[in-house]
């Protein structure tokens, strides 16, 4: 009888990931279930990290990989730090993503990236990466398990597609924070409806440029001052915020 | 390749107040080329009924054809048009009588149902390719892009819309989703009873 | 394998198809005609399987060549097509099927209108504007999306079929060979040399 055997190292977690920039905003987000197969492993595993004061990476597709690719990002970014005494900038990042992704381009990491946050001119950006390292900045981007359906919900509601604005009036160039977080909420309480692994928690990243005016942000944060926590560890620079919520667990 | 994919396409259907709509692409293809810009996947079989056929193009036809002449025995018999639920188990049974063998369509259904009082109901229903039955209360959907008509639909579909919102609704979700499907697209047509 | 091409225009439609009988890559033959007239009015280009294709197509002219003897008229080519569809649809899941594609084309005396159906050996069934199967399809079918004219004279119809032949005896690996063309119209079947 001939022998074989495999080695299969891979197997994919589920959830989705989703960015959107703002003019001088970003929003990064993801759900918090695991699954493998039919089974739930956890209903809390973060696939969003904060990097910097200003760069949020969101990693999906397979978690061991991706786990060990934000820490691997991580210790890159504090040499950097240790280095050069300040922050990397954003699209920096990104193409050190890409050299970290393609090293690997023959037994890759997994992992869809979307890389949010703001560039150095103060401007919201949003990276989305392929595994082994294709990448380019875009407004908005979903990933994941869920990312046929939401994708083309955010192609007719973030860049407007098949719609005609009326007589004598144009579309708006940037969308506001609010409209952002609707959008993204619904987004992921749609792909939580019908798709068996995306649910249990959402977590929302909100990162503001240095200038921005946080006034319509505060009348957010007061209505949910137990579901938002600010994450920026250096002071009067770009600011960070998560927003923690639900989502159905069936 | 998958025979479900060959010839790609997609249909939705959706209820609104005292009013439905059902919508389709109207690309033909093999594969990745494409045929015809203006294949007919939704048919009319009743005043009050619309049946969307998406899947293996020439199944598309034989059982338009074989409804056809099935309702028409049903109206003779009968004297009086088929209702829409009778309509949908009719759909059902025509395919798991080729249980084993089965036609590769995943019919859509969208009808208007006369109520004692004399008002209309809205009615939808949707099958897989052996004829199990899915009468959903808010959209359903079939194709190669129904993971993004899902989507979208989710996204955009509310209850009580009337016509006019509904035809938006619709228009906007089918359009959005074939969009982003490399088998579907290739003009579009919407239907609103 | 063989290509076939076929166009609609003001008042008429053409078939073109290539003459070349091939077995593995040995051409055998270089003057066949895959264009069967069915009747005064309609054409019928037949490609596929060797053996199929002329057997298949025989059966066709025979049926609606019956079918005019019994009911005096000729089916008209929604009607015709209509069956032949049926035909490769019902063999399709049967013990042996035919692998034959089609492309029929003829025109329509009650509505005074040229009628063209891309047909494959499945029993899919498309009306069409203008169609083509084969290897040929690949650079036909975008060439005529650019050049397609349902306004266009025959001459200019002509020209525009030369266009795909052109390209696909320039293109192809295997060059097709002479073409074999038919055009149908109101006053009936004709050949034409290209």
């Amino acid at each position: 009888m001939p022998q074989t055997r495999s080695f299969d190292p891979y197997t994919e977690n589920g959830g989705t990931i989703l960015a959107i920039a703002g003019q001088d905003f970003s929003v990064i987000a993801g759900d918090t279930r695991q699954s493998e197969g039919y089974s739930i492993q956890t209903r809390y595993a973060p696939k969003v990290f904060r990097l910097t004061d200003r760069a949020v990476l969101a990693v999906n597709g397979f978690a061991a990989d991706g786990n060990m690719f934000v820490k691997k990002v991580k210790q890159r970014l504090e040499w950097y730090r240790h280095a050069h005494a300040k922050d990397m900038p954003l699209r920096a990042i990104a193409r050190l993503i890409q050299t970290m992704l393609y090293a690997k381009r023959f037994f890759p990491y997994y992992v869809y990236n979307i890389l949010g946050g703001i560039e150095e001119d103060g401007t919201g950006a949003v990276y989305s990466f392929d595994p082994v390292g294709s990448y380019e900045r875009e407004a908005c981007r979903a990933a994941g398990a869920a990312q046929s359906l939401v994708q083309p919900f955010l192609d007719n509601q973030i860049y407007f597609k098949n719609q005609v604005p009326a007589p004598g009036t144009t579309h708006p160039a940037y969308l506001s924070l609010p409209d952002v977080l609707s959008i993204v909420i619904d987004s992921f309480t749609s792909a939580t409806e019908r798709h068996i692994e995306v649910g249990d928690g959402l977590e929302i990243y909100i990162v503001f440029a240095k200038t921005r005016d946080l006034q319509d942000f505060e009348t957010i944060r007061a209505k949910n001052v137990h579901l938002i926590q600010e994450l920026t560890v250096a002071e009067d620079g770009e600011r960070i915020f998560v927003l923690r919520r639900d989502l159905k667990k069936d | 390749m998958s025979i479900m994919e060959y010839n790609g396409g997609s249909v939705v259907a959706m209820v609104g107040k005292g009013c439905v709509a059902i919508a389709s692409d109207l690309r033909l293809g093999n594969q990745a080329l494409g045929i015809s810009s203006n294949f007919q996947k939704i048919f009319p079989i009743t005043d009050h009924i619309y049946l969307g056929l998406p899947g293996l193009a020439t199944d598309v036809t034989t059982l338009k054809e074989q409804f056809r002449y099935r309702v028409n025995m049903y109206t003779i018999k009968e004297e009086r048009e088929i209702e829409p639920e009778a309509f949908a188990h009719l759909v059902s049974s025509t395919l798991y009588e080729r249980r084993f063998g089965p036609f590769f369509i995943e019919p859509v259904m969208a009808g208007l149902t006369k109520k004692p009082s004399g008002e209309y109901k809205p009615f939808i229903a949707a099958s897989d390719l052996i004829g199990c039955l899915n009468f959903a209360k808010d959209f359903v959907v079939a194709g190669t892009a129904s993971s993004k008509l899902f989507g979208v639909a989710e996204g955009l579909w509310e209850p009580g819309l009337e016509p006019e919102d509904l035809f938006e609704t619709i228009s906007q979700t089918l359009l959005n989703a074939v969009d982003r499907d490399a088998y579907s697209g290739w003009g579009a047509v919407v239907h609103v009873m | 394998m063989d290509s076939s091409f076929a166009i609609t225009g003001k008042g008429y439609a053409i078939v073109a198809a290539d003459m070349t009988v091939s077995r593995s890559i040995v051409k055998m033959q270089y003057n066949e005609d895959k264009i069967k007239v069915l009747g005064s009015h309609l054409l019928m280009a037949f490609s596929g399987e060797p053996g199929d294709t002329v057997q298949f197509a025989e059966y066709v002219e025979r049926n609606i060549r019956l079918a005019q003897i019994r009911n005096t008229y000729p089916l008209p080519p929604p009607s015709a097509a209509s069956w032949i569809r049926r035909e490769l649809a019902d063999s399709l899941r049967s013990r042996s099927p035919y692998s034959v594609n089609l492309l029929v084309a003829g025109y329509d005396l009650s509505t005074h209108e040229p009628k063209l159906y891309w047909i494959d050996y499945l029993g899919t069934m498309a009306t069409v504007p203008f169609a083509a199967h084969g290897y040929g399809s690949y650079f036909a079918l975008s060439l005529l999306d650019r050049y397609h004219d349902p306004e266009a004279t025959v001459e200019e119809g002509l020209a525009t079929l030369r266009r795909c032949i052109d390209e696909v005896s320039k293109r192809l690996v295997v060059t097709p060979g002479k073409f074999k063309v038919k055009v149908v119209d109101k006053n009936g079947v004709r050949e034409v040399e290209l």
